[in-house]
Order: structure tokens, then sequence, then C-alpha cells
């Protein structure tokens, strides 16, 4: 027996069929708006990513035989990198500078800006401004800038500042090559984790800090019991975005050392380039970005684990 | 709708009408502002004669930097029609990786060609008997040393006969003056200059002066090397030679453009360019009479005799893959002209390979060069095979351990052979 057409199972029939239709033409939309942004990731990361992968395993270079008759190879490049002294070395300058630069230096200079200017304090703007200026820079403007500070000898910037102090000049870039690059990377990196802590601090409420200050707790026992803990998830995701951005600093290094004196500051990244552009090792330099991706994954998957965020 | 069409088939008419008109496009790659001026006039009477436009595309220096790009390109097949290679070392691997286009032929019947120097007919031509560079400039070094502090300090300025003799001349300069004695360039910021620059002018006259054997094999674990290596040791470790701006950025700076003019190196390798771009007329810093104040010995050999070390200076190519080879293949003979080789003298320093050179009236007024030219004759070189840009890195990290006083001149040799194999396998090393 047909129901009538006004009855209430063909009108929730009605309703239940237009939502579908709704909601298809809604994923239609959301995907032809998503498309664009989705070719330019498969076009400029996956299928790069999945090149590299593919390179890591043959011995294609960009001269030689190789270069017209590449080569599968399985694994030796793997083999090789294991061996490989200058790899490994390059991995240790790259969690010193990781570790010197963004977990210590940036993040503690960043949250200390962070604090000092949410405070009602003369200037605030201006101080302000000059953190976010070295983001202003292109990295390797960046570099030759420090270059004309640090290189030279008797002749640098900062030796003749710190000769009027009574101090003994140095060929900075020579003598103190990690330190100077860690520096170099720290003044470059705390605009981004002063911006991102900030955020953070915003979120605590100030009825907590009032609350905390009747009960007589001091400014420091605040930082400690309530600021920290309440940023903690900020903090977290800042150390997952700063590391692993940190991790593939090329230019500002290439530029001021090369990843001299002697592979002093060959990051990762300038290793790969050394390997793939200047001993044009198209499958070795593609072994060792495949192995940084997957510390760098690891290392993600570690901060998100930590952050307990669903991704 | 009518108006539309009517209107874009117009537009493609005149689009297909204006290709036609246009002229072809040949692009050249040059590699520094003094290239780009010495090839001025060339580019225009290649324009005119041939009809064509030159498009020239300036690639960055230093030489590093621009055979990385270069060889990028190339590997990506949009490489310009014709360009120059900074390094000898770099041909070899380059015509086997068939990024060159062979030119035998037309430079053989090219009327330029018997002029040539035997010397850059010979450095010209390929493993594979075939030649795919146009050897139009040569770079002659030798050892320039600073006439006015010996003969200040009483130190004699005679050609030094062996190599104990010149690392003895080398010690007495430090002694009596405080200056470095002598600089070979080394260590890995320098490139292929560790090899090209200073290496090789010890091998040539070693116990095993070649470095490749006849089946084309590299031979690295001769004595010879090893050799080598330990008159760079013995340089480093009696403080003859300046260590630490070698192993910064751009390493050639201090040692030759500030420390040599100033006095505090009293003698380097070199090549001719150095009388006209690092301490003549070209130079930021030059020497005041350069000529009379820098004077030139050979490079002696281990025991005895002398050498003067000969290399092709950036000879040009044709891109393999090139759209215009014919075309490209005539523009190479231009370059190859007596006028353009003393254009490039006369702005880089580096020796014309043509005999003819020497008639030129502009040639002639560069009279540092004219003595260098002649002695072109009696050049000599380093055979080249593929797998020689890997050797000039090798070389190039072997120096860099000896410059940080992390080896001795086998553990150097080591080096070298293991980053050879490493890199080529182990069938590409005897």
């Amino acid at each position: 027996m047909l129901a009538s057409p006004n009855s209430p199972f063909e009108r929730v029939t009605e309703l239940s069929m237009a939502r579908n239709v709704h909601e298809r033409r809604t994923e239609r939309q959301l995907l032809l708006i998503l498309l664009p942004s989705l070719a330019l990731l498969l076009a400029f990361v996956i299928y790069p990513a999945l090149y590299s992968v593919y390179l890591s395993f043959t011995n294609e270079a960009l001269t030689g035989a190789a270069a017209l008759r590449p080569r599968f190879v399985g694994i030796r490049n793997y083999a090789r990198l294991l061996n490989d002294a200058k790899f490994w070395n390059a991995l240790l300058v790259t969690f010193l500078f990781v570790v010197g630069s963004a977990v210590i230096g940036q993040f503690v200079l960043g949250l200390i800006s962070a604090v000092a200017l949410r405070r009602r304090i003369h200037f605030r703007r201006l101080f302000s401004s000059i953190i976010l200026l070295p983001n202003a820079a292109p990295e390797v403007v960046a570099g030759f800038m420090w270059i004309s500070m640090l290189a030279g000898g008797e002749q640098a910037t900062l030796s003749r500042i710190v000769s009027f102090f009574g101090v003994t000049p140095a060929d900075w870039l020579q003598v103190f090559p990690l330190s100077m690059i860690i520096i170099v990377n720290t003044w470059r990196g705390i605009a981004t984790a002063m911006i991102l802590l900030t955020a953070g601090l915003s979120t605590i409420p100030n009825e907590i800090y009032e609350a905390a200050r009747m009960d007589g707790a001091t400014p420091s026992q605040m930082f400690r019991r309530i600021t920290l803990p309440l940023m903690m998830p900020t903090i977290l995701l800042y150390m997952l975005i700063s590391a692993v951005s940190t991790i593939a600093v090329f230019g500002l290094v290439y530029a001021l050392t090369r990843g001299g004196p002697g592979g002093a500051t060959e990051l990762v990244s300038i290793y790969i380039y050394n390997q793939s552009f200047t001993a044009f090792q198209l499958g070795y330099g593609a072994a060792v970005a495949v192995v940084a991706l997957l510390i760098s994954l690891v290392l993600g998957i570690g901060y998100v684990r930590a952050m307990k965020v669903e991704v | 709708m009518k108006k539309t069409v009517i209107g874009g088939l117009c537009a493609i008419l005149l689009s297909a009408v204006s290709t036609l008109a246009h002229a072809e496009t040949i692009r050249i790659a040059n590699h520094g502002q003094s290239g780009i001026d010495a090839m001025k006039s060339t580019v225009e009477k290649i324009e005119k004669k041939y009809g064509v436009t030159v498009e020239v595309v300036e690639y960055p220096a230093p030489d590093k930097d621009y055979l990385t790009k270069l060889l990028t390109e190339l590997g990506a097949g949009n490489a310009p029609d014709l360009f120059s290679i900074p390094t000898t070392a770099a041909v070899a691997d380059m015509v086997e990786a068939g990024y060159l286009a062979p030119v035998t032929k037309e430079i053989k019947a090219w009327d330029g060609y018997a002029k040539f120097y035997d010397v850059a007919k010979q450095l010209a031509v390929s493993p594979d008997g075939e030649t795919y560079v146009m050897p139009f400039m040569l770079g002659i070094q030798e050892i320039y040393y600073r006439k006015d502090v010996l003969d200040k300090a009483g130190i004699s300025t005679e050609q030094p006969k062996s190599w104990k003799e010149l690392l003895d001349r080398a010690a007495e300069i430090k002694k009596k003056t405080g200056a470095y004695g002598l600089l070979f360039p080394a260590g890995v910021s320098w490139g292929s200059g560790a090899f090209d620059e200073g290496f090789q002018h010890l091998i040539v006259g070693s116990k095993t002066p070649q470095l490749v054997d006849a089946d084309g094999k590299l031979d690295l674990n001769g004595e010879g090397v090893k050799d080598a290596f330990d008159v760079y040791k013995q340089l480093i470790d009696n403080d003859l030679m300046p260590t630490q701006p070698l192993l910064g950025p751009e390493p050639w700076v201090v040692p030759k453009y500030q420390m040599f003019p100033a006095g505090k190196l009293a003698a380097t390798t070199c090549g001719s360019w150095c009388y006209i771009f690092d301490w003549g007329r070209e130079s930021k810093n030059p020497i005041p009479d350069v000529t009379k104040v820098v004077g030139t010995w050979t490079v002696p050999g281990q025991s005895g005799g002398q050498y003067v070390l000969a290399n092709l200076a950036a000879p040009w190519a044709i891109n393999a893959k090139s759209a215009n080879v014919e075309l490209a293949k005539k523009a190479l003979m231009e370059i190859g002209s007596v006028e353009t080789q003393v254009s490039y003298a006369a702005r880089i320093g580096n020796i014309p390979s043509s005999k003819d050179a020497a008639q030129n009236a502009d040639f002639q007024k560069l009279t540092e060069l004219v003595p260098i030219h002649a002695a072109a004759e009696n050049g000599t070189f380093l055979k080249q095979a593929s797998g020689f840009g890997t050797v000039a890195e090798g070389v190039a990290r072997a120096t860099e351990a000896l410059l940080r006083k992390e080896t001795d001149a086998a553990g150097a040799q080591k080096i070298l052979v293991d980053y050879v194999k490493e890199t080529l396998g182990d069938e590409a090393v005897k």
C-alpha cells in the first residue's frame, strides 16, 4: 500500500535524500577547494620524496657514466652511509645545533621575550619590532651579514667590539664555528618562539594568577606552578616545529661556513648538498636525505605522542 | 561569436608570422663578468655573421657553484647551447655522461686548429679519441715568488732543482723573513683548486707522473701520490704555508689577495692569470710593478727536471641536446678566433692556445704574458680520464685532513683512494 504523498515517512525520506545530496555536494565542493593544495603537495612534496627514495637505491650521478646509465644498487648507499664517519659527524653536529639553537637558545630567549613583552614596559612596540626584524632578512642575506660580523679576524665587527673591552679578538668562525652558528640561528629564531609562546601565554586566564597572588605565591612560584604547566602543549608544539625546521636549516649556515672548517659545521642538510651537488652523487645524497626524513618523522611522532594530540 | 573566432584566428596567424620572422637564438653560458666582457665583441660578430640572437647567461662564481649549476641543468635537459667548463678535470666525466657534442670533424677542418700549440690539441682529445671542447686558452701554471722579498733577505732566487731544494728554500724564507715560504692550494673549500693548482704540479714530476694507466684505470696507489702528499705535510707541519684561511670559505682571498701582495707569503703556485687578475691591473689589491717584483719558477721534479704545467683554461663545449647544434658549432669556431683569445688574455690573463697570437698587436702589449705564451711550446700535462672530477674531490678531502693535522702522507693517500673507490666503485682504481 503506497503511503500518501505527504505522510511523515515520505517527508523523512525526502529530507534524508535532500540531506545526502546536500552532503555530497558539500563534499564535492570541499574537494574542489582542496584540490589545488593537494595537487601542489603531490607535485612538490610527495612525488619528490618518493623519487628520492627511488634514487637512494640507484647509483645515479650528475656526471660520469652513472649520469647516462644509472643502475639499481639495492641498499649499497645505505651500507656506505653506516660506515661513513662524515655522515655520523653531520648527525652529531645537527643534534648539537638543534639542541643549542632551537631547544635551548630560541626557546629560552623566546619565552623571556614573550613574558617580558606582556608587561606594560616603555617602548614595548619598539622591542617587539627589534625582535621580529631578524625574520625579515632572507637566510642567505642574514648569513652574509653575519660573516661581516664574525669573519676576518681582527677586522670583524665582533672582534672590534670585544677589543674595546680588552678581550683578544679571534677568527670566530674558525675557532668557535659551531657556537657561532648556534648563536646566529638563535638570533634568527627568537621571533618565531616569541610569537608562539605569546599565543600560549594569552590562553592562561588572569584569574588563576590573581588567585595565586592572593594565596601569597611568588612570581617564580607562579611561573613554575602555573605558567609552565599550562603552557606545556604550546611548548611541545613549539619544540616540534622548531626542531623539525632546524634540522632542515641550510642557506644560513652554508652562507656562513659552507659546513667548514673541516666539517665542524657540516649539518646533515649541508652534507646532503655536498654529496649531491659537489661530489655529484645523487643516489648517495638521496639515501642521506631519506635517513634525515626518517629521523624527522620519528622526532615528530615522539612530540605528537608527548602532546597526546590526535592527528 | 563569429567576431571572436575571426579575432582568434588572426591572433594565431600573427603569432606564427612573428615566430617565423624572429631570429634563432642561441644561449651561451658565461662565467664571471670578465669572461662576459671578453666575449662581447665575439658575440656581436656571431650575431652579425649568422643572423642569430645570442643570449649570454651569466652563471654564478666561484667555479664549484658554476659547475654544479651547469651539471644540474645538463642533467635536467635545459642547459644553454654553448658553455665554458671551469675545470679540465670535469671534461672526461661530462663526455661520459653524454652531455657534450663531439666536434672533432669541425675543429680539424677549421683553419685555426693547425695554429694551436700541440699541448692544446692533445689536452682537447678525450679518452675515447674524440674532441669535445674548443681548447682556445691555456692555463700555464708555475710557482710565483716575491723577488723583492727574497732579494732583501739575501735568499737565492735561482730555480729550485728538486722538491727538497724547494722545501729548503721555503724554510729559509720563513726563517729569514718570517713570511710563509710556499703555498700549495689545499682543502675542501678550495674546490678543484687543491688538485688543479696544487697536487697535479707535484704529480707530473714525481715517481708516478700520471694518474691513469694504459687501461684507463686510476692509478692512485703509486709512490708518487704518497710523496706528493708528503710535500704538503712538510709545508704544513713546519708552518711554511698558511693553513687557517684554507679551512674557511673563499680560502684564496687571504693568502693570494692579501698575504702575497703584503709580502707575508713569499711564493705560491698560480697561473699566468695572476699577473693580471690576482695582482695586476684587474686586481683589487695590485702589486706595483708586478712583473718586476714577482718572478716565476717552474715546478721542479722530485729528483730533478722542470715542468711547465698546462691545463685547458675554461674550454668551450656544446650541449649534446642543444636544439641548435650546427649553429652552436659555428659559434664555437668564432670563439676559438685569435681575437677572442687575446680579449680573454687581456682581461683574465690566461694564455692563447694559438701560436698566431704572438703576432697580434694587442697581445704584444700584454708584456707579462708574452714570454709565458712562448713557454707553452714546452708545456706538459696530466692525462685526463673519466673519474678525474672525483679524484679532484678526493685530493681536496685528503689535503683537508693534512691541513687539520689529522693524518700523514700515507693516510692522505688512503683517504683519496677510499673516497674514489666509494664513489666510483672498486673497479675504477688500479
